[in-house]
């Protein structure tokens, strides 16, 4: 069954660093990056994800790894 | 669909920072003025920008300033968004990375448009605990028909 997009469901179209509580969505237990296959959303969406986690977690509002 | 990408717009940008928390609350408007003027300085006008607020970090960050060290839980967080001239952005970046007072610069293309803000974040953040507070009795729990001893 296919998963459905996120992103496209609740009309986010620009996908901020900031916006913690989004990016969290998109994270397994341990913070790493949730796989396309796991996250259902679109290629493009994905890597807007992954490049949003990465500036978040430069910036200390995310983790690099939960043990 | 739209996404990160297709926002980018020539010549607005989003410098994201951390203030160290020896900082005095009282300075941190200082802080915003010096990242302000040099802005100012290189050519760039701000155009929008939230206020620093001190937030707990999800890992301790190090900064060495002179022979101290300081090791960090928590920061202030700030963002402001400026208009500038491509040419001059790595000056910017490495005018505001040099204060002592700061501990991480993030410096990115952006939308021209505020489409986030920790303040709406945090509004947002406690409606959703108030309606999920609400008590279990506003729930409508569906009527369960009794059932008929059967007699035989």
């Amino acid at each position: 069954m296919k998963k459905s997009d996120y992103l496209k469901e609740h009309k986010i179209d620009y996908v901020d660093y900031k916006d913690v509580d989004t990016l969290k969505k998109f994270l397994t237990p341990h913070s790493r990056i949730q796989s396309k296959k796991r996250s259902g959303i679109s290629s493009k969406s994905q890597r807007a994800i992954s490049l949003a986690i990465k500036r978040a977690r430069f910036m200390g509002f995310l983790p690099y790894i939960t043990r | 669909m739209s996404t990160t990408e297709d926002h980018k717009e020539a010549g607005v940008y989003e410098l994201g920072y951390l203030v160290l928390p020896s900082v005095l609350a009282d300075n941190i408007a200082q802080v915003v003025s010096t990242i302000v003027s040099t802005i100012e300085k290189a050519g760039g006008k701000t155009l929008d920008s939230e206020s620093p607020f001190l937030e707990g970090l999800a890992y301790s960050m190090s900064k060495s300033v002179g022979a101290r060290k300081y090791v960090v839980n928590e920061a202030y967080i700030g963002w402001m968004k400026f208009e500038a001239e491509p040419g001059m952005i790595e000056e910017i970046k490495l005018k505001v990375e040099k204060m002592e007072e700061i501990l991480r610069v993030l410096l990115i293309k952006s939308p021209r448009e505020t489409l986030f803000t920790f303040a709406q974040a945090e509004e947002a953040r406690r409606a959703r605990e108030e309606t999920s507070a609400l008590p279990v009795d506003a729930e409508v729990s569906p009527e369960v028909a009794p059932i008929e001893p059967v007699i035989e």
